[in-house]
């Protein structure tokens, strides 16, 4: 490379005998010519010049200047290259001669360097260990180590003090932050009427101790951050795998937060679908080789690292190296793992080694398993105050609307406020790594509990002041969550695969028997194709709240419930649940399930059905298939008309241990339908779906960790005309107005209380009455409703 | 100007600089740009970034999902007709070349429409595409579509975000981005589809509006099934009623409730607009809703003319992808492609026709493209390591269903591009008449064929975006070269 030219040059060159003057002869020329790609936080081609220890550390192809030795300075030979492609710097004229003879000169004098002395001052380092700051006095008796160092902050910097929110906003906030859903409107009346002095504290301690409720509401940001979900790129070809269980597990039983990290990075087989990542088919970047993706993962989450840049090539942005990203990559990786930079292969082995050598060091020549073991040992290591604050930041994050380092994936970048991270990230460990306990810690400080920040466009222009804390958007899954339960439209089942329920709690008692017609000799068989139809007729009693139904045949049936088909089915082990309510009337209804025997020999026929009617005290009715219901031979018409001359007969109660094994299925249908003794469905709980995704829920095949705050004029769109939500909307209307109202007034009150916490003014109250019309219908609490799921103020938390 | 079969444009198309002054305002600018930041030119990091002048106004990318076969559509090459035992080496077209409206330019027999219309098209015969390891569809779209292969540390933005986030709609109430034809939910590899059909990380404002049956587009900007306009109108203006009757009006001054309002006007002047009618194509005359209907992609084709008449900005319409559908022919290549060419042919040179005829083609680039081509021999390259996909593996063809392109070709592929300033009636590139059928001159790569679909958008191809602390380019590294096909 270096050409004839260039070597005659040097040789011409006389030794030269003064000292070269550093400050004024050797600063000025790297600053001109280097400055711009190699010094502050720039470093082209992972080589920095900022220090002299950067300097010396050399780039990512080696040492650049050897101090005294003109030979090995690779830097003389670059800068006096007259190939352009290789020449330093690449734009511009370049080095005189006379200034490469200066800084020949300055190298073999040993590249003195004044002490001290940086182009920038060093990029931000952040403290590793855990630092214990000295609280400040608290003031007006906020004792609240929080409080102490925020009123501190604030009084310090002559801001005002944030205004305590009132009690309804505070009870809002705190639903949805700790638990994810909206208080009721009895929950709403029984804390405002509570006189206790504690009764916030008391509260955030009374919603953390919701487990299941908490672990729903969490399950949305930790599949976020471990880029979990149920379904997704990757595991069509099982390229990726689910924690589900575990991670629902884990954050119902509270798991202390360093034994979930040493569970996921060295994990057992219910755990490892984080590490793993995701496995694409077909040939990949280097860069994104699973053990790639398994350094950058576990940067990321764990440490707001990012090793994204430095898994193809030393960062530009931050001090992180390609070594860095490949020694983590080594610690899981089978075989010896070659160094790539940017898709290129080294000819270098990684070292498994991971980033942090103050706190120990993995020993790479143990097996895998073991490497693994003692990555997971470092990174919960007691000294290891950056994990600690990482998690802290992001809980401050969702509930205070602003990281205390933000974005909160950015660890390397210097906190607001050192301290506050500090005495957050203290918690943690005080408590034994128990993040409900950080929650409660940040909930119950008087800095949470203030008036949300009122932004501008330009607030932020100037750098991050704290002036309280900052409205948050609803996420995809509160939004949908509080929909649900508002208008008791919940899906009856969840996607996940998770534990919700102790064993055994989810089962209504099973009361159906399996019945046929009575026609049958002893130890016949009904035919292929005999077509019986059954009949109940019941009393429905007035105020009716709610009416589930589950119903089978062996082998397949049309149910009619006063003249409407209600349920289909042809699979007798895929018994139908669904909602009967709206099929019913208070006074006598009437079932007529019309069932078909199937097969191709004469079998055993039978058909089951069990409904639950549920009046305005949550006490149930149980109706079910017994010998109370008769049989006709007779065969309806398309709409479930029988001719007026059919025979009603008695049943036969059948019995074969074969149905015995179907009807547990059944049995936990209804139990979900009723909501007794299940947790109703969570949008956390569920697959994307278009509504969802409408309102901000990610893919998940990049780590999510701030999910936008924004609402896209897209997403306006659907809500405006989205056919799902419009369906939701008017099915939740039509549950709505089986509720006994007083008056349109009744329901808005309600409304208002239940979504917002506060009770309509004069003013709302008056324009919900043009909406709803004078008397309460499908279409007027449908569009009120709509209206206020669009208000600003319900898509946030304020 | 009011068209003959369309609608009126809008007179008052913004200015470029309105335009983004309208997008800022959309995306809520003061808090957003704070993790983005504005667009700017690789190496300099206070120069605003510096536009190529843009060639054309409005984009549409015809999307030929899954390995249209370039020997079997634009770049035939020796035709070895059906015969019970034909050899595969022997097969390198199942189609007879064509005449053209351009001297010596042929394509294959079934494309006669396009065939007349190739004098205003340059013909980009060199396309090509890295391999990516076994050769997969939704990968290859992936790249084609976002100009990364995939996986990406951040979700990359499709070149449609691209022209969004950038350019902005072209009329204000028109979303920039839309996406016709491809379902999204149902079909196979969907998810991955889904991987790729988005705003990346520039956000759900700038990814696509889905429309997968052209025929129930109008449905996408009507009030949903089941209300009538007047609820729907009276709704809104109730909605704005409660709006202002919120007691704490100081909390509206709000910037983050403030934007989430915009966004509802933004979405309600769509929908209450009269360019909601481009949705509709049941307001074409008759005669020119048959001359599209041959298919979905016809019905998508006459709605990417209607919306780009009213100001969209990128549509994309495809034949779908579904797999081993349409142009993913593992077996019957021949008898499915035949399908395809009625499927296309007469959609495509209408389309050029109509956009000519109302003197926007100059300004609308017409992107004609697919993942890969096909070939009867070679999976992937000449010594590639991807697995053999054909359903046949034999030597010979033993009956019509194996006479066709079988296999997944990433060596040669073409792509045709009309108006946006293209040249005309020009070929760019050549494969090899032999096989193997490579590019042997002036090949195309995917980040290549984006500089060029950008450059002629008016869009640098050096154009970065902050995310993540680092830059995030137009093309890889802004590193990518824009054919030299302008002219």
């Amino acid at each position: 490379m270096r050409s004839p030219l260039v070597l005659a040059f040097f040789l011409a060159v006389a030794p030269l005998g003064a000292a070269v003057d550093f400050d004024h002869e050797i600063v000025p020329l790297l600053r001109k010519q280097c400055g711009e790609c190699h010094t502050g936080d720039k470093r082209k081609g992972g080589f920095s010049m900022n220090t002299r220890v950067s300097l010396l550390e050399g780039s990512e192809n080696g040492a650049v200047v050897v101090p005294s030795d003109v030979a090995k300075s690779k830097l003389l030979e670059l800068v006096a290259s007259a190939d352009l492609d290789v020449r330093m710097p690449p734009k511009g004229p370049g080095l005189s001669p006379a200034e490469v003879a200066k800084l020949k000169a300055w190298i073999a004098e040993g590249a003195v360097w004044t002490s001290g002395f940086a182009f920038k001052q060093p990029a931000y380092e952040p403290p590793l260990k855990p630092r214990a700051p000295v609280l400040p006095t608290a003031q007006d008796g906020r004792e609240h180590p929080l409080d102490r160092v925020l009123d501190a902050w604030v009084k310090a910097k002559q801001l005002p003090r944030p205004a305590v929110a009132d009690d309804a906003t505070f009870l809002r906030r705190v639903h949805l932050d700790l638990v994810g859903v909206l208080p009721t409107a009895a929950e709403n009346a029984a804390f405002l009427a509570e006189r206790a002095p504690d009764k916030r504290a008391k509260l955030v301690r009374a919603l953390l101790s919701r487990d299941a409720d908490y672990a729903d509401h969490w399950m949305v940001f930790w599949n976020d951050l471990l880029r979990n979900d149920y379904a997704g790129t990757g595991y069509i070809d099982g390229g990726r795998k689910q924690i589900t269980g575990w991670l629902y597990a884990a954050l119902s039983e509270n798991k202390p937060y360093d034994v979930f990290v040493r569970e996921l990075i060295a994990p057992t087989p219910v755990s490892e679908g984080f590490a793993k990542g995701i496995i694409w088919r077909g040939s990949v970047s280097a860069g994104a080789r699973p053990e790639l993706q398994f350094s950058q993962s576990i940067s990321q989450t764990f440490l707001g690292i990012n090793m994204k840049c430095a898994s193809c090539h030393d960062s530009f942005v931050d001090r992180w190296k390609l070594r860095d990203a490949y020694g983590l990559a080594a610690i899981t990786s089978n075989q010896p793992l070659e160094l790539v930079r940017c898709d290129i292969p080294t000819g270098k082995t990684a070292v498994a080694a991971w980033p942090f050598p103050e706190l120990g060091q993995v020993d790479p020549t143990k097996p895998r398993t073991e490497r693994l073991q003692q990555l997971a040992a470092l990174m919960t290591h007691p000294e290891n105050g950056r994990l600690q604050r990482t998690i802290v930041n992001r809980l401050w994050h969702r509930l205070m609307g602003r990281g205390v380092v933000h974005p909160v994936d950015s660890m390397q970048t210097e906190p607001w406020n050192q301290d506050l991270l500090d005495v957050l990230a203290n918690r943690l460990v005080e408590s034994k790594y128990d993040l409900k306990a950080v929650l409660e810690f940040i909930a119950t400080s008087q800095a949470y509990q203030s008036r949300t920040e009122t932004l501008t466009r330009t607030t932020d222009d100037k750098g991050y002041v704290y002036r309280g804390p900052r409205a948050k958007r609803l996420t995809a899954e509160q939004f949908v969550d509080a929909l649900w339960r508002l208008t008791g439209t919940a899906p009856l089942k969840v996607d996940a695969a998770v534990a919700r329920t102790p064993a055994g709690q989810a089962s209504m008692a099973w009361q159906a028997q399996p019945l046929w017609s009575n026609d049958k000799a002893k130890g016949a068989l009904p035919p292929v194709g005999e077509t019986r139809v059954f009949r109940l007729r019941f009393q429905v009693p007035a105020g009716l709240a709610k009416a589930g139904c589950v119903v089978s045949c062996d082998n397949s049936y049309e149910l009619f419930v006063n003249g409407k088909t209600a349920s289909k089915g042809d699979d007798w082990q895929a018994p139908q649940a669904f909602d009967l309510t709206s099929y019913l009337r208070a006074g006598e209804n009437e079932f007529l399930l019309v069932g078909r025997n199937g097969g191709n020999a004469p079998n055993a026929a039978a058909i089951w059905l069990q409904a639950f009617l549920r009046d305005a005290n949550g006490k149930d009715i149980t109706i079910a298939t017994s010998r109370a219901w008769e049989w006709t031979a007779a065969v309806p018409n398309a709409k479930g008309v029988l001719p007026a001359n059919a025979t009603w007969r008695p049943v036969a109660v059948l019995a074969n241990p074969v149905w015995a094994t179907g009807e547990p299925k059944m049995a936990e249908l209804l139990a979900q339908l009723s909501g007794k003794g299940v947790p109703s469905a969570r949008a956390s709980l569920v697959k994307s779906d278009l509504l969802q995704r409408s309102l901000g829920r990610p893919n998940r095949e990049q780590i999510v960790s701030m999910r936008p705050n924004e609402l896209s004029t897209l997403e306006a769109i659907d809500l405006a005309n989205g056919q799902a939500f419009t369906d939701l909307l008017g099915r939740g209307a039509a549950n709505l107005l089986r509720r006994p109202w007083k008056s349109p007034d009744d329901f808005t009150q309600w409304l208002y209380i239940s979504a917002l916490c506060r009770s309509p003014s004069a003013a709302e109250l008056k324009v919900a009455q043009e909406i709803l019309g004078p008397r309460l219908n499908e279409q007027g609490v449908a569009d009120l409703l709509w209206a206020v799921c669009m208000l600003p103020e319900f898509q946030t938390i304020r | 100007m009011s068209l003959p079969h369309g609608l009126p444009l809008d007179p008052a198309l913004p200015e470029p600089l309105a335009r983004r002054e309208f997008l800022r305002l959309l995306a809520g600018a003061g808090l957003a740009t704070l993790s983005l930041g504005a667009p700017k030119l690789l190496g300099s990091d206070d120069k605003p970034v510096v536009h190529p002048p843009a060639k054309a106004d409005a984009c549409i990318l015809i999307w030929l999902a899954g390995g249209m076969a370039a020997p079997e559509t634009f770049d035939p090459k020796r035709y070895a007709p059906y015969e019970k035992g034909l050899e595969y080496k022997r097969v390198l077209s199942t189609f007879p070349a064509i005449n053209t409206s351009v001297d010596g330019v042929r394509i294959c027999q079934g494309l006669e429409s396009i065939a007349q219309v190739m004098d205003r098209a340059t013909l980009i015969r060199s396309a090509v595409q890295p391999d990516l390891g076994s050769i997969l569809h939704s990968r290859h779209q992936f790249h084609w579509h976002t100009g990364y292969v995939p996986p990406q540390t951040v979700a990359a933005p499709h070149i449609g975000a691209w022209m969004a986030r950038v350019l902005g709609p072209r009329n204000p109430v028109m979303p920039a981005f839309i996406n016709i034809g491809q379902r999204l939910e149902g079909v196979g590899e969907s998810e991955e589809l889904k991987a790729f059909t988005t705003g990346g990380f520039f956000g759900g404002e700038y990814g696509p509006m889905n429309l997968p049956f052209p025929e129930d587009a109008a449905a996408a900007v009507r009030p949903p099934k089941g209300m009538d306009a007047g609820r729907f109108v009276n709704r809104d203006k109730e909605f704005r009623r409660l709006v202002d009757a919120t007691p704490h009006r100081d909390l509206l001054s709000d910037y983050q409730q403030e934007s989430m309002l915009r966004s509802m006007d933004n979405a309600y002047r769509l929908l209450s607009a009269k360019e909601r009618a481009a949705f509709d194509l049941t307001l074409e005359p008759k005669e020119v809703q048959q001359a599209y209907d041959t298919s979905r992609f016809g019905r998508g084709c006459l709605l990417a003319r209607r919306l780009v008449e009213n100001g969209a900005r990128f549509v994309e319409v495809t034949t779908e992808y579904v797999p081993f559908f349409q142009w993913d022919t593992h077996g019957k290549g021949h008898d499915m492609v035949s399908k395809m060419h009625k499927e296309i042919d007469r959609p495509i040179a209408r389309l050029i026709r109509d956009l000519e005829a109302r003197g926007l083609l100059d300004r609308t680039l017409v992107v004609i493209a697919s993942e890969f081509s096909r070939d009867a021999m070679i999976e992937g390259r000449p010594g590639s390591k991807a697995g053999d996909q054909s359903f046949h593996k034999g030597t010979t063809i033993e009956n019509p269903d194996h006479y066709g392109l079988h296999r997944h070709f990433t060596g040669g592929t073409s792509v045709v591009m009309f108006g946006g300033g293209v040249g005309k009636g020009k070929v760019y590139g050549a494969t090899a008449d032999e096989r193997p059928l490579v590019a042997i001159k002036d090949p195309v790569s995917v980040e290549d064929m984006h500089a060029t679909i950008f450059t002629a958008m008016g869009i640098s191809p050096k154009t970065a975006f902050d995310i993540e602390g680092r830059p995030f380019y137009a093309t890889v590294d802004g590193k990518g070269k824009s054919a030299n096909i302008f002219g």
